[in-house]
């Protein structure tokens, strides 16, 4: 399992993230992020992907 | 090209920028075995530039807090900082640093991206005149703005307009001069263009518009600027946001194509004076022109934060098909580099998203909500969607970039 980490004070809601992790990003009806907390091992590489897209810088993934 | 195995393999990567760290990343993702070595001329590890006229220059927050997390262990790359690199010799396959000395590549990947670009006055003052690209240019700002500074800002794009909206909020009298009718009028079209101005009107930042800035007042620092118009606006901080020129200079003289960056393939490798590509030398980020085979456009650079992203991993992925034939999958049926352009922009509390190229539009239609408030434009080119672009809205917008022309 990994662990993911959203630093909602830095989060803008851009949704950069949802095209890297669909499974685990998306963006509510009031255009706001949210997101799975973990996740399975094989979604590594596309959270590790939305984590390198993130303009913010808001994502964190942890083992 | 024959293949060099193993530990002697070399993969130089001149900038330290995001493109820079991001294709070592990448590389290492796609197990490329060899050396990975990282050049830098600024003396700081890679960093993320869009907070530097957003949140970095309004909290005056520290290099910690926009550097590029790193994990050493996985990226397993050598950093050599604060010594550019003054020269390549392709015949030579090596650079050369400012310090004199000289390394050599197997692979190389120009990753040098942008400098501001600074206009030369009769009167050419420096003291009290900032550009911003860097975190060094970020830091200088911050240190001389203050609450009832009187701040010129020159040029009206993006940076401009980011730079006006957050110097505003630290108390600046804060005024635009530009060349242009209507601020990003020819990026994102005029009503919204309009819908910006008014926006920074109400919160109290002056444009001058279709005017320029012509001289600087001032015996050792800058007191007043002219504009060609007659006026003299009273000026203590100057800053130019005229746009950028690309850091091509170390290239030259190795018979690249380096007419407004490094030109490459659709593939990312660099292109040479003569057409042909060159098989080991890869342009990733800002400084790279690349066609656009999306919109059929010629080869152009693309100063938007996603492209040092995609185009390093691509690049990374050229690499290893080099390197170790058939170990990423699906990859000899890859097409050629694609991306689509995308930038955010924040500015006073409300943030602009665009996807694509609505510059190119012959049509705009507001496609939803209210300019006062928030709203979507689509911009076609004979009938196709060519780009999309907004204020809020953020996840429709999201949801219609799968529309834009592939
Ligand atoms: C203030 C600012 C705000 C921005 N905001 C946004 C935004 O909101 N949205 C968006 O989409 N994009 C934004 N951008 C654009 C985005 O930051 C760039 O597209 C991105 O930084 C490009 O990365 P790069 O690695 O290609 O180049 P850079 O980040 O410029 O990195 C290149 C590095 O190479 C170094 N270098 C240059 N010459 C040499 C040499 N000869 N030897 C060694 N090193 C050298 C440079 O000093 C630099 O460190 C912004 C840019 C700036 C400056
Ligand atoms: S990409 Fe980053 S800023 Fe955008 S919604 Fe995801 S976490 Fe938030």
């Amino acid at each position: 399992m990994i662990t993911i980490k959203v630093d909602m004070d830095k989060c803008q809601h851009y949704g950069q993230c949802v095209y890297e992790a669909p499974d685990i990003f998306k963006l509510n009806e009031n255009n706001k992020l949210e997101y799975l907390a973990s996740a399975d091992e094989s979604e590594r590489d596309n959270v590790k992907s939305a984590s390198d897209t993130c303009p913010m810088q808001a994502i964190q993934v942890f083992d | 090209m024959n293949l060099i195995i193993g530990s002697t393999l070399k993969t130089l990567i001149v900038g330290a920028g995001m493109g820079g760290l991001r294709t070592a990343e990448s590389l290492r993702r796609y197990r490329y075995p060899g050396h990975i070595h990282i050049l830098g001329d600024e003396w700081h590890m890679p960093y993320n530039r869009p907070p530097l006229s957003k949140s970095l220059l309004a909290q005056d927050q520290e290099l910690a807090q926009v550097s590029f997390p790193i994990k050493s262990d996985d990226l397993n790359t050598e950093f050599t900082l604060g010594d550019g690199v003054r020269q390549l010799s392709m015949e030579q396959q090596s650079v050369t640093l400012q310090s004199g000395k000289k390394i050599e590549f197997d692979f190389l990947v120009a990753a040098t991206g942008l400098r501001s670009k600074k206009l030369v006055f009769p009167n050419n003052l420096q003291s009290g005149r900032f550009a911003l690209r860097t975190f060094d240019d970020a830091k200088a700002i911050r240190q001389a703005v203050g609450s009832g500074k009187d701040v010129v800002i020159l040029g009206s794009g993006f940076i401009g307009l980011e730079v006006a909206a957050t110097l505003k909020g630290l108390g600046c009298r804060v005024k635009i001069v530009a060349m242009e009718d209507i601020p990003l009028g020819l990026i994102l079209g005029e009503p919204f263009g309009e819908e910006i101005r008014r926006r920074h009107e109400t919160k109290g930042i002056e444009f001058y518009l279709n005017n320029r800035v012509t001289d600087l007042v001032g015996n050792t620092a800058i007191t007043h600027v002219k504009l060609v118009d007659g006026q003299s606006l009273p000026c203590d901080i100057f800053i130019e946001a005229i746009g950028s020129a690309a850091n091509v200079e170390w290239l030259e003289g190795n018979e690249l194509n380096l007419s407004d960056g490094l030109l490459t393939d659709s593939s990312l490798h660099a292109v040479k004076s003569n057409g042909t590509s060159v098989s080991n030398l890869f342009g990733v980020g800002d400084i790279a022109r690349f066609p656009n085979i999306r919109f059929e456009l010629p080869p152009r650079r693309i100063e938007h934060w996603n492209i040092p992203l995609e185009s390093s991993r691509r690049a990374a992925r050229e690499i290893v098909r080099q390197v170790v034939p058939g170990s990423i999958e699906g990859f000899e049926s890859e097409g050629g580099f694609n991306p689509l352009p995308t930038f955010w922009s924040d500015q006073f509390e409300f943030s602009i998203l665009s996807y694509g190229e609505p510059r190119l539009a012959d049509e705009i239609r507001l496609l939803e909500g209210n300019l006062g408030e928030e709203f979507i434009f689509a911009y076609l080119r004979e009938g196709s969607l060519v780009g999309v672009a907004g204020i809020g809205m953020k996840s429709k917008i999201n949801e219609m970039r799968k529309d834009i022309i592939k």
